[in-house]
């Protein structure tokens, strides 16, 4: 009860200090810096440029804004000298918890007027897309969360060298860390956590249990420091290590103490989120596996009933082996490091079975015995919680399973076989997955799910069949349209979230339009199975690919601020086009993108292409005013451009602007240089229609699988051009 | 209401080496005002911050009512006010903000009473509502004291507590510091012989962490009879052991006010006042 009427004393008298108001204000508007300076989620959508940035931004400006405050509040008492006088009255290690919670206290009222500020800035800036959920969640993880652990620190720091100045200067070096060194470390960047994208149409339950199970390490973490540091208040005249001495003596709080710093290493060591793959990418180990002679695989299936409300997984693999060795074998599969596997049978009986340490490309080594018989069943159960790779650590979210949407990848959907050979070819698959009802299963690739049955508890189980050793299956509240274009149909998958933006950007008619010119002018897409081709809008995972029968879409590329891009399109349709061409120009391995400075890239041939779609649809006066008069007047403010003609001085800017003023070049080279020089090579080449030859026969060209892109010397080749028949200047 | 403080061979020693108390052993009981008396560097300080548990002694031991003080330390600040020499205010708060402050921190069961009182006893009322930053020395001394007081504290702690005062309001303070030792225990530690003459029941001389007497102000004027006198410095001569603790300028000449263990004879012997039987007690020490 006395700390309760002394918190709210000091909470009192902490809300009438200058500073404290100070610290609430500039927090509050921080979130600003998310928007114009500090994105640290670079992804397109709209959750990322609106909440994610404002939020990281703000929760960065808080910590330390906070965590200064504590550090001038904890020692206000002893600069205005009135420690005598409490000290007198209450013991300094109470007032050390009645401060503690009192900023606390001061950081939730500032968490939550920074969030009643920003409710309507967001919901207008993000605009149909917004959720409320996703906005608290953000805000609380992102931004709230980095309060307590400003204030934990300072008030450690404090409590430690006894010295405002020294205490700010260690709380700079603390934060400093987190915001360089530690910045790309998931679980160390205590004040800017490690998101790089919010979707706007699926779910963020994987990032931010990621993001909260980092803040909570560090809560953990740094209130052991605090406790620490509360053994260390200075007390009876006595100095840090005669206090700290006499702190001790009362047992249970440095037990408290080293509970919390026990919990938060372990925390830290057992993080279920990330693996432990090997950061050597060229290696092959599971890859380059030999396959075992007189062992086959004809068969197998899997049962997979995904928790979407924990995130997890939880299997039955079962494996059918011709093994006509006459010896027991040992199988290998490639597994996700977070499932256990908790039995192995061979027809029925368990088996010995162990999963390695070493992981390699987010998988680990399953690897189970089977008898010496000639044929074999092998079931193995397994689930747990998936882990991302290490190595894209910084980039999670990509495993993400909730009611909304789930992706499960190879190993993740059941354990991948890796040293046996298919029967006859490949590996007849079939595949039930148990799902809440409102969600729509997606095979990627020329599968079809079906409804098996509809259960009690209001999920559904489909069934699908497949052949190879893993398989990608997206599932999630979709809308699915089937449109005919260019003699295939395309079922044509979106978020339902998405649903208004889709419809106001006119995507079945772009999806209709692009897929016949495309294949009218360059041939079928390579990936359509059947007649029939999967078009997957994809939670946001830094960019599409495909496979036969399937193509996805990054929900990135279809945003409103996307598809209003004035660089793609004049009106959001032809935004919408040019993000179909794509898959045309710019699916999987078709251009090097590693020289930076080169105008070559998807870009050219996507641009130039949506142009000829919209003056067939539109007509040739709208295309020319709104396309080539466009790309014309970019590139002569290009070549005029001070730091184009000038690239020395480019060269001494800061480094940040720098990058701002190259990325801009780049654009105008991608997105109008290169247009105008494939518009010349149309001229020069003879017209529209050899240029349309010109690009089909590139588009069906044979590929070296070495090398496997399609390089400006192919296109100028192609042409009969020189690199300066086109140049424009 | 009132407390029995026992120190028993207390002995404080700084970390820098410096020795502040040596093997100090008194009682201390209320209700009693007792006045603390020592040349600046004495231990009184020292011995108060003991007293408040603000410091641990070295060696020895300090019981309150019979209890060591590690245990009863919670008892005694919610029975203690305490003015240390050199203390501060927030200064973002009034007066009266302050005090509730304070009052809050004693978990006082009537505050704002707690609070009105001692800002009438220690003459505030006017700027009761004025921050604390626009206050003068004096009248943040009586913040000081007005804390000390609030909540009717069964033992009061005054270090130095009339510094920056002036005249007036330090009689006034003199006065009320023993009408509130009627029922309690004062302790009020001072150099300034006045403020404790003629309100002290009690007084204990410190020099060099040492307690040089202890026992009423009556006891300690005894012990200087035949050891002050008076004498015109032209027609003195200097003597080994001859304390001059005054010199007046007069028409006739320099008259000078002396102490010694045995008066010279051109020393004529005068009654002693306290304050020169406080000098005696001192300059014996510095004699040893």
């Amino acid at each position: 009860m006395k700390r309760f009427c002394l918190f709210r004393l000091e909470f009192g008298r902490l809300m009438r200090s200058r500073l404290a108001w100070l610290a609430v204000f500039l927090t509050v508007v921080s979130p600003l810096a998310g928007l114009i300076l500090y994105k640290p989620a670079y992804a397109d959508t709209m959750l990322s440029m609106y909440l994610a940035n404002p939020a990281i931004a703000g929760g960065a400006a808080g910590g330390i804004l906070f965590g200064v405050l504590t550090v001038f509040e904890f020692g206000r008492a002893e600069k205005a000298r009135v420690n005598l006088l409490m000290d007198a009255a209450v013991s300094p290690l109470t007032m050390a918890w009645v401060r503690l919670v009192s900023l606390m206290g001061a950081a939730l009222l500032t968490a939550g007027i920074t969030m009643a500020v920003w409710f309507p800035v967001c919901q207008r800036l993000i605009g149909s897309v917004f959720g409320a959920g996703d906005f608290i969640l953000a805000w609380l993880i992102f931004m709230g969360l980095a309060l307590p652990l400003g204030i934990l620190a300072g008030a450690s720091a404090y409590q430690f060298t006894g010295r405002t100045d020294l205490s700010l200067v260690l709380f700079a070096a603390f934060a400093c860390l987190s915001l360089t060194v530690w910045a790309d470390d998931w679980q160390l960047c205590w004040l800017n956590p490690c998101v790089w994208a919010l979707s706007d149409d699926f779910s963020n339950f994987r990032i931010f249990y990621s993001v909260l199970y980092m803040r909570l390490t560090w809560l953990t973490a740094l209130s052991a420091v605090w406790a620490v540091s509360y053994l260390c208040i200075r007390r009876y005249g006595k100095n840090i290590c005669g206090s700290f001495l006499w702190g001790v003596r009362r047992i249970c709080r440095p037990a408290a103490a080293l509970a919390l710093l026990v919990c938060a290493g372990a925390a830290y060591a057992v993080q279920p989120m990330v693996d432990h793959e090997n950061p050597d990418l060229t290696a092959m180990t599971f890859s380059q596996m030999p396959f075992l002679e007189e062992v086959v695989c004809f068969a197998r299936s899997a049962q997979v009933v995904p928790n979407t409300a924990a995130g997890t997984v939880s299997g039955t693999a079962s494996y059918h082996f011709l093994n006509t060795s006459g010896r027991a074998q040992t199988i290998s599969f490639g597994i996700n490091p977070g499932y256990k596997v908790s039995s192995v049978q061979a027809n029925g009986k368990e088996v010995p079975f162990s999963v390695g340490d070493y992981q390699e490309y987010n998988e680990a080594m399953l690897e189970a015995e089977i008898p010496a018989l000639e044929e074999v069943e092998l079931l193995i159960k397994y689930g747990g919680f998936p882990r991302e790779g290490r190595n894209t650590s910084v980039m999670q979210g990509g495993t993400e399973i909730s009611k909304e949407y789930l992706c499960l990848e190879n190993a993740i959907l059941s354990p991948r076989l890796m040293n046996v050979a298919p029967d006859e070819g490949m590996y007849p698959a079939s595949i039930e997955i148990t799902l809440p009802g409102s969600m729509t299963v997606i095979p990627f690739g020329s599968g079809e799910a079906q409804k098996m049955s509809e259960n009690e508890d209001g999920t559904v189980t489909w069934r699908y069949e497949h052949n190879g050793t893993g398989g990608i299956l997206y599932a999630g509240d979709y809308v699915r349209q089937d449109i005919r274009a260019g003699g295939i149909t395309i079922e044509f998958y979106y978020g339902r979230k998405h649903q208004s933006v889709m419809e106001q950007a006119k995507a079945v008619e772009a999806v209709q339009a692009v897929a016949d010119y495309c294949t009218k002018h360059y041939g079928t897409l390579s990936f359509g199975a059947g007649g029939r081709l999967k078009l997957v809008q994809s939670r946001v995972s830094g960019g599409g690919y495909a496979t036969d029968g399937a193509s996805l879409l990054d929900e990135a590329d279809f945003t409103a601020v996307n598809l209003s891009d004035a660089d793609k399109g004049s009106i959001p349709g032809e935004v919408m086009i040019h993000e179909l061409v794509h898959q045309w120009w710019g699916l999987g391995n078709m251009f090097d993108d590693t020289d930076e400075t080169s105008p070559w890239s998807a870009e050219g041939l996507t641009v130039y292409t949506t142009y000829r779609i919209v003056s067939e649809l539109y007509g040739e006066e709208y295309a020319r005013e709104n396309y080539i008069e466009q790309w014309q007047q970019e590139v002569k403010d290009y070549y005029l451009n001070f730091y184009v003609r000038n690239p020395q001085y480019l060269e001494k800017l800061p480094e940040e602007k720098q990058l701002e003023i190259s990325g801009n070049l780049k654009q105008v080279r991608q997105y109008s240089e290169m247009p105008l020089k494939i518009l010349k090579a149309q001229e020069l080449t003879g017209g529209k229609e050899a240029m349309d030859q010109i690009l089909h026969d590139l588009f069906n060209r044979e590929l070296d699988p070495a090398y496997p892109y399609l390089t400006y010397q192919e296109f100028l080749d192609a042409c009969g051009l020189r690199e300066e028949d086109l140049n424009l200047a | 209401m009132t407390m029995e403080i026992q120190i028993q061979n207390v002995s404080m020693t700084y970390p820098n080496g410096k020795q502040a108390l040596k093997d100090l052993t008194l009682n201390l009981h209320g209700p009693s005002l007792i006045g603390l008396l020592g040349p600046n560097g004495a231990g009184k300080s020292t011995l108060m911050k003991l007293l408040v548990s603000a410091l641990k002694p070295t060696s020895g031991a300090i019981r309150i009512d019979g209890a060591p003080l590690e245990k009863a330390e919670q008892r005694l600040k919610e029975q203690l006010g305490y003015l240390p020499q050199d203390f501060g205010l927030f200064d973002e708060l009034t007066a009266a903000g302050f005090l509730d402050y304070m009052a809050a921190l004693k978990n006082l069961k009537n505050p704002k009473d707690a609070v009105k009182e001692s800002i009438c006893a220690v003459n505030l009322k006017e700027k009761a509502k004025a921050g604390i930053r626009t206050l003068s020395g004096g009248q943040r001394q009586r913040v000081g004291i007005a804390q000390a007081l609030l909540g009717n504290p069964s033992c009061l702690i005054f270090d130095e507590p009339t510094v920056g005062l002036d005249p007036q309001e330090r009689i006034h303070f003199r006065n009320l510091f023993s009408q509130m030792a009627q029922d309690r225990l004062v302790l009020l530690s001072t150099h300034i012989i006045e403020d404790v003459q003629s309100v002290c029941d009690q007084l204990v001389v410190m020099n060099h962490g040492k307690i040089l007497f202890a026992g009423t102000p009556e006891q300690l004027i005894k012990m200087a009879v035949g050891h002050v006198g008076v004498f015109w410095e032209q027609e003195a001569a200097w003597e080994q052991g001859l304390h001059i603790t005054a010199r007046v300028n007069t028409s006739r000449g320099i008259r000078c006010k002396a102490v010694a263990d045995t008066l010279p004879a051109f020393v004529r012997e005068e009654e002693p006042s306290l304050e020169d039987a406080y000098l005696y007690l001192i300059s014996r020490e510095v004699d040893q």
